[in-house]
């Protein structure tokens, strides 16, 4: 009967040693005790490591102990079955020319329960350890100090501070930021529009899904100030990859001055004198209606915003619209069903792109603004 | 190892008279298996749609939700049960009757099966007919009328499958294919029906009298 | 006295080999249409792949749009999954159970031939997608409400599942009749080699998993074209509901892809290692509970919905670890105190364990709940998952496909280029997912085009990429072997690994009928008993006594020769089995007259009661 093979056994052992080094090198080089990174529009001061990036929140901080527990039982794990096989590599490799049976052994029942049992007990502990963890994450506060609901849907962010009065929404990598005082319990609903998407800031460590037809809260409570990059973490379709938000968490005199210079920047009250009254409709996700406006320059327009889509929100932005060149957008947004007014600023005259921030890869239109 | 392997003889067997088939072999008949293994997997299909039942159920305020008072064991939803029922015991009279020769007999149990099995399925249209005309219920009628129509028109496909595999066992007994000792595809046959009805049971207790 | 042979007629003997292989209900040849058609999935999936890390590689648009980027890791997971190792999975055990069980064919031939042809039409329609307005673009694991929302592609991606999904219950059906009714006698249950049970576990699963999928598809077409309410919360609906659904099915398919690697893995270490499987029972059991706690865990992928209970989920997910350490013990336990060849088959088999291991233990992170909320849709998953599937079932398919290769073809696979193929495909596969478990851990979410440039995950990616083009290039020394060995000479002989099952005791390839003649089957190494003596060739094979049947335990079946007892596996305390007798006819064997007596009546072939 012919053996098969060419015996490589040196250039194998080779391999197998240099594969050690490489892992070990790699480990080394990406220092176990950094993590943290953020993405958004902050440059990163840690590389990623085979810790979780450092928490900012109290929550986070039990997971991040939880994890070395884990983490090195793993590695015990992987270094005593690795270095075994290994082991059985040099040691029980056949000899050339030795075609002599070994001992042909069936089994044991001893082996079997010890590495039933020994397992069975690590696992066990852990599950132990787990929801202990778990259940201290998970807690909820009787009277939160800053509650806000989280609207997420395709493909954006709106923020809501009921007790507040504050509406925020935004594009872009940075998205709509919400702004926290740092230690203390912030309550956070999350509520779904239209399809599954996920609430998740990496340096929280934690995500919660948001789930049409259904609420999910939790507590978060920020430990140290600073800028945390948020991104829809359930694939919601086109532009996922683009759904981001921004956490701001600041002392809270910082805190409170920051809620009043947001709630002097949105909300509309009454039009200003001179205005131009327009009527825009928004039909569905890919349909304005006109798809084409025209208004006078230099005067505040008005819009009397109908959103007749019963699935979903919209409104209207108006590209280069505000003074410093961003986009002027309407806030807050039309429900699926409802009615709204926006007062853009006044423009000079020109042709204007206006869009759905909500939709606005598919809801475009043109504004002219005429001289009077 | 020489060129002579020794053969190891399958044991000669007394026959069994319960077995279907006449063939020298132990336990279950290999295709009658092939079905119990099929009518398992089918009975995991209604459980996802039952599971979606209870679900939905589970999370409603209202159940059924206000307006739906009319899915209630009424005349025909209580008699399309009550053939059915008899329709698995007139299937299971034929499999006695081809167990024991009787080969016309089974012809005859079959063929009433076969009409009950129709009629069943005549009344399920005509329940599907009363509701969407009388009601304005349909699959489209939120998530109550969505699992009625998904669960008892998968069961009525089911039963159809059923109608046709009995109009194939009808076909052959009357051609004179079976007998005492070779009547497996009429065993195959039975046992889904048992199941079909088996499942409209289930149906029933489920869409009309838990409440 | 005068010999006849028959003729062929002229005109009728000669059939077309296209018609030929269109017609099949050999189990061999469809065996061989699987594994042929899911190679080429394969193939395809993996320039899915690595356009994904292409475009991936570094920050920024490269070349690609969303659309198309969502549309390519859908059918990429799709195709990996329902497309390869399923049906690679299931033509391997067509071609080989029915062999290692002693039987000429499936249960089934024709459903068997059916069950074929469903996957390259299955896979018709998945694509067809591209040519009727793009193709699925939700995941491979379509979560609605987004699923109902989206275009054509998810009908037909739909349309395809079902078809693909209807095609394993039938085979699952077939390879249940095969294993239970269709052995050879002589081959228990506990006899059966592994790769046999693993097979019937797999069977199980998918007999009960799949139609749950087929509900939940059927579920999702209403709500897509009817105006169903299943998921749709204004109508009444529950999106949750769709994730229960998938992933009750979803969570035993995981284990449908892995046990059939299981199996071949448990296979190629004994032959390797020239010593019996360790265990042999302890993998049976293991194997089952797998098999059976893979039904209790599904909700392990919807821990962050809020919407499950989960201190039930992630008690069992944390158990279902340790059947799988027992496995991986027992593999180790059988290469200890071996002799161990170290040919392209166990350097799979090998390779498997040490990087399955991974796969495994990054999974039993996941088990911890709120570390789960950190890492679940992240980049952590995607490493866990490429583990398992590309160290585990890949290594573990082509493990299977180097080891069984001669005996399909009779041709046996260059040495060294295995060993090449071995190399770039160990490093590639580490180098390509290891890197993304750090990724997970700094935040990187899944299913994204494109990330922050100033995440610090460029260079990760970077090697990431390497990684998966290392795996692609590695495929092509493969390749390259199997067509030159197919144009060399197949002189592969009948049992060119000194193997132990019964595949190994005919000609490479079987004929049609798969054995002349079996060799007496008294433990789970038949062929090794005949060939180390514990059996005799010409093996007193008393017939069965009346009620008995092939599939139990033979109550008669010898339990010595010569004085000596037969190993196997019947003690039930575990006690090893005895060496093996040595041979009569090896050169220092007892002479035949220096033997102790032994009964005539063992070597009468009549029945008991017709005996004098």
């Amino acid at each position: 009967m012919p053996l098969a093979g060419v015996r490589l056994a040196p250039t194998k052992r080779t391999i197998f040693w240099l594969l050690t080094a490489a892992l070990l090198v790699a480990a080394c080089t990406v220092a176990p005790d950094t993590g943290g990174a953020t993405g958004g529009g902050h440059s990163d001061p840690n590389p990623p490591g085979f810790f979780p990036t450092d928490p900012a929140t109290a929550q986070g901080g039990l997971i991040a102990g939880l994890y070395p527990i884990v983490f090195f039982i793993a590695v015990a794990v992987f270094v005593l079955v690795e270095g075994l096989l290994l082991l059985i590599v040099f040691r029980f490799r056949r000899r050339p020319g030795d075609d002599t049976l070994p001992e042909q052994t069936h089994g044991s029942n001893l082996l079997e329960v010890i590495w039933t049992a020994i397992p069975a007990a690590i696992v066990t502990g852990l599950f132990v350890l787990t929801m202990g963890t778990l259940s201290e994450v998970e807690a909820l506060e009787d009277s939160p100090a800053v509650e806000i609901d989280v609207t997420g849907f395709q493909w954006q962010w709106t923020f809501q501070y009921p007790n507040e009065d504050l509406s925020l929404t935004g594009l872009g990598r940075e998205g709509p930021v919400m702004g926290i005082p740092i230690n203390e319990t912030v309550r956070l609903r999350l509520h779904a529009q239209d399809v599954i998407h996920s609430f998740y800031v990496p340096q929280f460590l934690y995500k919660k899904d948001v789930v049409p037809g259904r609420v999910n809260e939790f507590d978060v409570l920020v430990q140290e100030p600073g800028t945390y990059v948020g991104q829809c973490a359930e694939f919601c379709g086109l532009a996922h990859a683009d759904m981001y938000f921004t956490v701001q968490a600041m002392e809270r005199p910082d805190y409170e001055a920051w809620v009043t210079e947001q709630q002097q920047g949105s909300g509309e009250a009454t039009p200003p004198p001179g205005a131009a009254a327009l009527t825009l409709t928004s039909v569905d996700i890919n349909t304005f209606d006109p798809e084409t406006l025209s208004a006078p320059a230099d005067a505040p327009i008005v819009f009397d915003f109908r959103n007749v889509d019963p699935a979903a929100p919209h409104n209207v932005a108006i590209v280069g619209a505000n003074e410093d060149g961003s986009d002027w957008i309407g806030l807050p947004l039309a429900q699926a069903g409802q009615n709204a007014t926006y007062t853009a600023p006044a423009l000079e005259a020109g042709t204007y792109e206006f869009y759905c921030s909500v939709h606005p890869a598919t809801m475009r239109g043109t504004l002219t603004v005429g001289t009077r | 190892m020489t060129a002579h392997t020794d053969v190891v003889r399958v044991p000669h067997q007394q026959e069994d008279p319960h077995e279907a088939t006449g063939h020298a072999e132990q336990g279950m008949n290999t295709a009658l298996l092939g079905m119990l293994l099929f009518i398992g997997s089918e009975v995991m299909f209604f459980a996802g749609l039952f599971a979606a039942y209870f679900n939905a159920r589970a999370a409603a305020p209202e159940w059924p939700p206000q307006g739906i008072d009319f899915i209630v064991p009424s005349l025909i939803p209580v008699v399309a049960t009550l053939i059915l029922i008899l329709s698995s015991a007139t299937m299971q009279w034929a499999v006695w009757r081809i167990r024991k020769g009787d080969r016309t007999g089974m012809n005859r149990a079959i063929a009433i099966t076969l009409l009950l099995g129709v009629v069943f399925l005549g009344m399920q249209a005509y329940d599907y007919y009363e509701l969407l005309t009388h009601h304005g219920f349909g699959i489209n009628s939120g998530i109550y009328g969505t699992l009625f129509y998904t669960l008892t028109g998968f069961h009525g496909a089911h039963v159809f499958g059923g109608v046709v595999g009995i109009s194939i066992i009808l076909l052959r007994g009357v051609a004179g294919q079976f007998s005492a000792r070779h009547h497996i595809a009429v065993e195959a046959v039975s046992a889904y029906w048992h199941f079909v009805d088996v499942v409209w049971i289930a149906l029933f207790v489920t869409l009309y009298l838990l409440h | 006295m005068a010999t006849t042979t028959l003729a062929p007629r002229a005109g009728t003997y000669r059939r077309s080999m296209v018609y030929e292989w269109l017609t099949t209900t050999d189990h061999k040849k469809i065996g061989a249409l699987y594994i042929a058609t899911s190679f080429l999935f394969f193939l395809l999936g993996g320039v899915y792949a690595l356009f994904i890390r292409a475009e991936l590689a570094v920050p920024g648009l490269q070349f690609l749009d969303p659309e198309t980027y969502n549309q390519l890791f859908t059918i990429h997971g799709t195709t990996m999954i329902f497309l390869f190792v399923m049906p690679m999975t299931t033509g391997l055990a067509n071609y080989i159970v029915p062999l290692q069980i002693g039987a000429a064919d499936m249960a089934f031939p024709r459903i068997n031939a059916l069950s074929y042809w469903m996957i390259p039409l299955g896979g018709l329609l998945l694509f067809s997608g591209y040519a009727l307005g793009g193709a699925a673009n939700a995941g491979w694991t379509g979560y609605a409400p987004l699923s109902a929302r989206e275009g054509i592609g998810i009908d037909l991606w739909i349309a395809s599942l079902v078809l693909l999904g209807t095609s394993s219950i039938l085979g699952a059906i077939n390879f249940l009749a095969t294993i239970f009714k269709m052995r050879a006698p002589g081959l228990t249950l506990m006899r059966m080699p592994l790769f046999v049970w693993n097979t019937l576990v797999t069977s199980v699963l998918l007999l009960f998993a799949v139609p749950v999928l087929t509900a939940g598809l059927m579920m999702l077409f209403i709500d897509r074209n009817y105006g169903g309410g299943f998921f749709d919360p204004a109508l009444g609906g529950n999106p949750i509901l769709w994730q229960h659904i998938f992933w009750f099915f979803g969570h035993p398919e995981v284990y449908i892809l892995i046990l059939p690697a299981f199996g071949v893995v448990s296979e190629v270490l004994p032959v390797f290692s020239r010593k019996p499987l360790f265990g042999y029972k302890a993998f049976v059991f293991a194997t089952a509970s797998i098999g059976a706690l893979g039904f209790s865990v599904w909700a392990h992928h919807m821990f962050t919905t809020g919407a499950v209970y989960l201190p039930f989920f992630s008690f069992f997910t944390f158990l279902i670890a340790v059947p799988t350490g027992i496995k991986i013990f027992n593999w180790l336990a059988t290469m200890w105190g071996g002799k161990l060849r170290l040919s392209t088959p166990m350097l799979f088999a090998m390779g498997f364990i040490a990087l399955f291991l991974i796969g495994g233990l990054d999974g039993a992170f996941l088990a911890v709940v709120p570390f789960d909320f950190h890492v679940q849709d992240t980049y952590w998953v995607v490493s866990h998952l490429h583990y398992v599937l590309v160290a585990g079932s890949v290594f573990g398919i082509f493990a299977a496909l180097y080891y069984w290769f001669p005996k399909m073809t009779g041709g046996l696979l260059d040495e060294r280029l295995g060993k090449i193929h071995w190399v770039l495909l160990f490093i590639g596969t580490n180098l390509a997912f290891f890197p993304q478990h750090l990724l997970g851990l700094d935040g990187m979410i899944r299913r994204i085009i494109d990330y922050a440039p100033n995440a610090g995950w460029m260079e990760l990616n970077l090697l990431s990429t390497i990684g998966a083009f290392m795996i692609g290039v590695s495929t092509l020394p493969f390749m390259w072997n199997v067509f030159i060995t197919l144009r060399g000479p197949r002189d592969a002989g009948d049992d060119p690994w000194d193997a132990n099952t019964l595949e190994w005791a005919t000609t490479s390839p079987p004929p049609p009928y798969n054995f002349e003649a079996l060799p007496p089957i008294r433990s789970e190494r038949p062929l090794f008993d005949l060939k180390h003596g514990a059996v005799e060739d010409r093996a007193a094979s008393t017939p069965a006594a009346r009620g008995e049947t092939h599939g139990e335990t033979r109550a008669d079946a010898p339990e010595e020769v010569l004085g000596e007892p037969i190993e196997g596996h019947d003690d039930d305390g575990g006690t090893p089995g005895a060496t093996p007798q040595v041979s009569e006819h090896a050169p220092d064997a007892t002479p035949r007259d220096e033997r102790p007596e032994r009964s005539e009546a063992r070597d009468d072939p009549r029945r008991p009661e017709d005996r004098p």
